[in-house]
Order: C-alpha cells, then structure tokens, then sequence
C-alpha cells in the first residue's frame, strides 16, 4: 500500500521571499496520524494547502496517496482532494443554506465512489452519517437543523462527520479545535483519531496547540526535526 | 445533476431577497425595453393608419405628400383645387364603392373646417375604427332635408377646447382668419347637432360641415372679402365680383365648382390601381390619385427623424438594461464566493460549479424576462385608451417582435456573462483563499 504521505526536498516560497517551508524528508504510513505544530502564521496552513492540492508544488516531491501532486492538473487534484480526502477547516465552512445532515452528505453526493464505500459498509449515507454523528456525540435533534443555528461545538462535529464520510483515506484538519476549551479539544481529538483509525484513515493535523501533539503517531514541530 | 439542480435551488431561496431584487431589476429592464420598442412601432403604424378604410386620396395633380397633407392632417392649405365634375365622375365608376368630398379653407378659431357629406361619417375610419358619437347625431343631407344645411358636427378636441354642446351656435371665419375682422361668416352661424369621441386621429381637431352649407356661406364672396364689406367699400369691382346677396339657397344650385380633394373606397381593393390609372387619365382636369398607406409612409420618411430618435432611445434603454443587470448580478454574486469556495474544496469539478452559477444566473433571467414582458403587455393593455385619445398612438399588446426577441436574448446573454465573470474569478480566488474560504 502507498504511504498517506511522502515528501522530499519539498520547499515553497512566495514569490521574492524566503522559504517558508522547507522539508527535507517525511513520510506517513497509511493510518498513521501525523500531527504538525507551530507557531501562527509560520506556512501550517499553505502546506496544508499543498498537501489538499490546492495549490500547486513549487520545488520538490509531494506524494499524496500515492499520486505525485506535481505531476496532475488543478482539476485532477481536485477530484483526487474530493474523492480520496476529507478536509476540517478552521472555520469548519458548512454550507449555510443546508441543514446539518445534507453538509454532512455532500461528499456522497459530489462523489459517487464514496457514496460507495458508505453504502459498501453501512448500508447507505445516510446510515454512515447517522452512525458518525452518534459517535461524535451530535444529538439527533440537530440534524435536520439549519446549520447557522448550531453551536461551534455541535459546528465542529458535522464538519468531522463530512470529512469522514465515505471512507476518505486522509483526513487533512487545519487547527479544527481552535475555538473550545482545553478539555473539549482534547475530547473532540480522540473522537476524530479513533474514528479515523477505525476506518483506516490518515489524519494529518496542525495546530499551535503543543498539548494535542502527545495523541498522534507522529509529530513535525516548525521549524525544526521531525520526531517520532 | 439533479443534486446540482437542488443545491442551486437551496442556495438561491436563502438569498431570495437579494435574487428577487436581481429580478425585479431584469424585469423593469425589460419592461422599458420592450416599451419602448412597442411604442416606436405602434407610433409608425397609427400614423400609417391615420386613415384606415380609405384606399385613395384623388385631388389636383401635384405633391402627393401636400395632398395627404392637408386633406388627412389639415396641415396647410391647397394650392389647386379640382372639379365637382371629377368627384361626379369618380363616384359614378363602377369599381367605386363609395366616394366622400372634402372642401377646406375656413377656420373656426383656428381649427380647419371641413365641408363634407353625411357619408364621411359612414366610411372614414382611423387606426381601423369608426367614429363614434359622444353627443348628438351626424348632420344630414340637405338634398333631402333642407333645414339641414347650417348643421355642424365637432371633433373631440374642437367641442372640448370651446366648452361646445349639442344645440350651440358658432360663426366660423373665411380662410385662416387674423386679417380684416369681417372675414367672419357671422351673417350665417352655424348650429352643432354633433360631437364626434375622441379619436386621435386630426379629426378630432376639425369642424365638420356639409358641403352645401360650406359652399351657401361663399356665395357672393370675391377675393376673399365678404360681400359686406364689399360693399361698404363700394369698390367699382364690387358689384362685378359679388353679384348676390347671401340668400335663401337653392339646394341644386349649391354643388361646390372644386373640391380640395375626394376620399375613394372601392369594393374590391385589389382594384386600387387599375382605378388609379382611370382616375388619373379622367380628361377634364389632370387628377391625382395616392393611396394613402403608401403615402403616409413616404411621409414618415419626412419625420424619420422622430423615429430615429425613438431608435436612439431605445438602445439606450437596451445598453443601461444590460449595464444595470449586469451590476446587480455582480453585486449579488459576491455573496456566493464563499460557497463556491467550499464546494471547490470538496472537490467539486470546474463544469459543475459554472452550472451551478449559471442555472441560478439564467433562472432570475427567465424570471425576470417573463415578468417583464407580463407587465409591459398590462401596462400598455390598460394604457391603450389614454395612448389613443391622447396622443393618436394605437398600442397593440402582443407577442414581442423578433427585435425585441434579440434585445431579451441579449439581455440574458449579458446576464449570463456577468454571472461568469465572477463565477471564474471566485473560483480563481478559491485557489488563493486555499483551505480558508472568505467567512463572508
């Protein structure tokens, strides 16, 4: 099986500046969590940006499931981004003229090999949906909720739920935790890592936040060595 | 797709405020637009039809134009006139179904009177209708009925501007007035026993009187001058020139010797030129005969420029509809950037994201265009009366024209194009934005 993650030599600038990331060597074996903490505004958020595809490789290799980035078009990155990954963003971006479960479903609905793999296993997306939200501790009574009514805390956990739905095989999480407390962080954490690793997911994670490093497999701290 | 189709649908009810503002937009656009179009069209088709059921004008030969002139419009004055043995022979051709004389030269308080006989008011007809009557009755033969002579039927605007009823007197005046004060025909006053409904055709704006009278009120006058004040002058010339006293007429001896010009309707129009041609070789005086849609037209021609200015307008009508769309439509996507943004983090693939934009853009369009085009057919549906009577434009609500076809079909087309332009660059931006769309 190919590694979540392999890179090499990876560096990106903006343009007439120096490197803001600059990683010589790293690789995440499937299922793997890999945690990456560092300082605000310190390039966390632009590499997680190139490991989604969202932005193009500058200089060196970046293998995301096996596809190396540099080599695919903007819309082939994207389908691979879509149908492979499941992204929680910092400000989780639900879609606000959707109720809680129907952006919990879009990654079934824009993608039909992950309605698939839903169905494959829970029967529909529904059910998975369903299923993730008990999991995460979402109550029933907010699922068909318009989503600008729901709590951060109850935000945060269909944001989860959208991202794991349909077995995407990374989990990219852009510091998912930064509006809750301390204990409920940590809470939310062990959540998103056992689900993702009860279904064979990757999680990759960043975060300034030192104290979540210790659940992860793995940690790169910025800048400096990568420690296991 | 239908996912598409449901989640544009969704996305365009949370902001139907805004969306139905985009539409109310496109649908006042489209509502001048198409206005303004119709009214350029319907104004040169009244003015065609100014005279409708007529299909030939015979007068002196000279400017056709002169002639519609001044036996449709009033405007002017004729230079010649032709003989009353012309319209006699006219009338008696077989393919003529009905021939009306018209006789001008006096006014009464600057409005044109016109000598006719009672069965102009059985055949004239403007933008396709006959005349009506607010009050009264129209006047009758005085070759039948001799007490009939003085009577006088009023256009709308004539009996309005004078605060006329049925049963008033009024003196006309010789020629155009403003010379002598005794130009009056004050030894003869006129009664009204008719006031005709507003037509906006020119009629609206004349007197109208029988023939006989028109031509009993001349008699004895030379040089434009009354007999009266002939004589008071006592010029040699006067007993020479006037040799009656205005008097008891006698009905035969009152045919007019020249008419200013006869209306024609023929039993079969597809006549209308061979009957042209007879009328036109009839050898006593040379005639002339027009058919007046040919001529009315030839006489838009001469006012094209009003239409022109009516084009100008409307397309610029057509740029601001489309500038003001556009505008809107832009404003109103701004708000979608962020969701475009997130759906094109989810993976969503390029074509379906603009489809996404465009269904949305093209549905307000569609909207907007319908309701547009409902209104401006009520608006003018309602304003057909008041258009006519005021301004002698006969509207006719309808499909829209090919030309007004293009203009919405462009419209939509602007439309679509200002929804993509920033449709591309949201998702452009998605790009820079990276992981974190705008928390608009």
């Amino acid at each position: 099986m190919h590694p979540a993650l392999r890179l090499s030599q990876l560096t990106h600038a903006w343009p007439g500046q120096a490197p803001l990331i600059d990683i010589p060597q790293l690789t995440l074996q499937q299922g793997q969590h890999l945690f990456i903490q560092g300082p605000s505004g310190c390039g966390k958020s632009t590499l997680l940006s190139l490991l989604a595809g969202v932005q193009q490789v500058q200089n060196g290799t970046c293998e995301v499931l096996g596809h190396d980035l540099a080599k695919l078009s903007p819309s082939q990155r994207d389908r691979l981004r879509g149908e492979h990954m499941g992204v929680i963003f910092q400000q989780f971006n639900l879609l606000p003229f959707l109720d809680a479960q129907a952006n919990a479903l879009l990654p079934t609905r824009l993608f039909p090999s992950r309605y698939q793999a839903a169905a494959a296993r829970w029967g529909s997306a529904s059910a998975q949906a369903q299923n993730l939200a008990t999991t995460l501790g979402l109550s029933a009574s907010v699922w068909h909720q318009a989503v600008h009514q729901l709590s951060v805390g109850q935000q945060q956990r269909v944001a989860a739920v959208r991202a794991l739905m349909g077995q995407p095989r990374l989990i990219i999480a852009d510091e998912p935790t930064s509006a809750l407390d301390d204990a409920r962080q940590l809470e939310f954490i062990d959540l998103l890592l056992n689900t993702a690793a009860e279904q064979g997911a990757s999680v990759v994670m960043v975060s300034h936040n030192a104290r979540l490093a210790e659940r992860f497999h793995q940690v790169h701290v910025w800048p400096g060595e990568q420690r296991a | 797709m239908r996912f598409w189709l449901s989640l544009a649908i969704s996305s365009a009810w949370s902001r139907r405020h805004a969306l139905a503002l985009v539409t109310l937009s496109v649908a006042v656009s489209v509502l001048i637009l198409l206005s303004v179009q119709q009214l350029r069209e319907d104004a040169r088709r009244s003015f065609s039809n100014a005279l409708s059921g007529v299909d030939l004008i015979v007068g002196p030969r000279g400017s056709a134009t002169e002639l519609m002139l001044y036996s449709v419009f009033q405007i002017g004055r004729p230079s010649r006139n032709m003989g009353h043995a012309g319209f006699e022979e006219i009338q008696a051709m077989p393919q003529v179904r009905w021939a009306v004389p018209i006789q001008l030269g006096d006014t009464y308080q600057g409005h044109p009177v016109l000598g006719t006989t009672p069965a102009l008011f059985a055949h004239f007809q403007t933008q396709g209708q006959s005349l009506q009557w607010s009050q009264g009755r129209a006047f009758s033969d005085p070759q039948t009925q001799a007490n009939a002579m003085f009577e006088v039927v009023l256009g709308a605007e004539v009996a309005q501007r004078f605060g006329h009823a049925v049963g008033d007197a009024l003196v006309i005046t010789h020629g155009a007035g403003g010379g002598p004060e005794s130009t009056d025909h004050d030894e003869q006053p006129l009664k009204v026993v008719g006031i005709l409904k507003p037509t906006g055709a020119p009629i609206d704006r004349s007197v109208l009187l029988n023939l006989e009278g028109f031509e009993s009120m001349h008699q004895g006058w030379g040089l434009g001058i009354s007999p009266k004040a002939l004589k008071a002058a006592n010029l040699g010339m006067a007993s020479a020139l006037a040799p009656h006293e205005p008097r008891q007429p006698d009905i035969q001896s009152l045919k007019p010797a020249s008419l200013s010009a006869v209306w024609v309707g023929l039993h079969n129009r597809a006549e209308v030129f061979s009957v042209r041609r007879q009328i036109e070789a009839l050898g006593r005086d040379p005639l002339m005969a027009v058919m007046p849609g040919v001529a009315l037209d030839e006489l838009w021609q001469v006012v094209k420029v009003v239409e022109n200015s009516l084009v100008l307008v409307g397309a610029l009508v057509a740029i601001s509809a489309m500038m003001s769309v556009a505008a809107v439509l832009l404003v109103a996507m701004a708000g979608r950037r962020k969701e475009l943004a997130i759906l094109r983090a989810m993976g969503a693939a390029p074509h379906a994201l603009l489809g996404f934009v465009l269904v949305e853009s093209l549905l307000v369009c569609m909207l907007g265009i319908l309701a547009g085009y409902l209104s401006s057919q009520v608006l003018l549906w309602s304003a057909q009366d008041l258009m006519r009577i005021h301004y002698g434009v006969m509207v006719q609500p309808g499909l829209p024209t090919l030309e007004s076809l293009w203009r919405m079909l462009s419209l939509c087309g602007v439309a679509v194009l200002a929804s993509l332009l920033p449709a591309w660059r949201a998702y452009r931006l998605s790009l820079m934005d990276g992981l974190h769309p705008p928390s608009i």
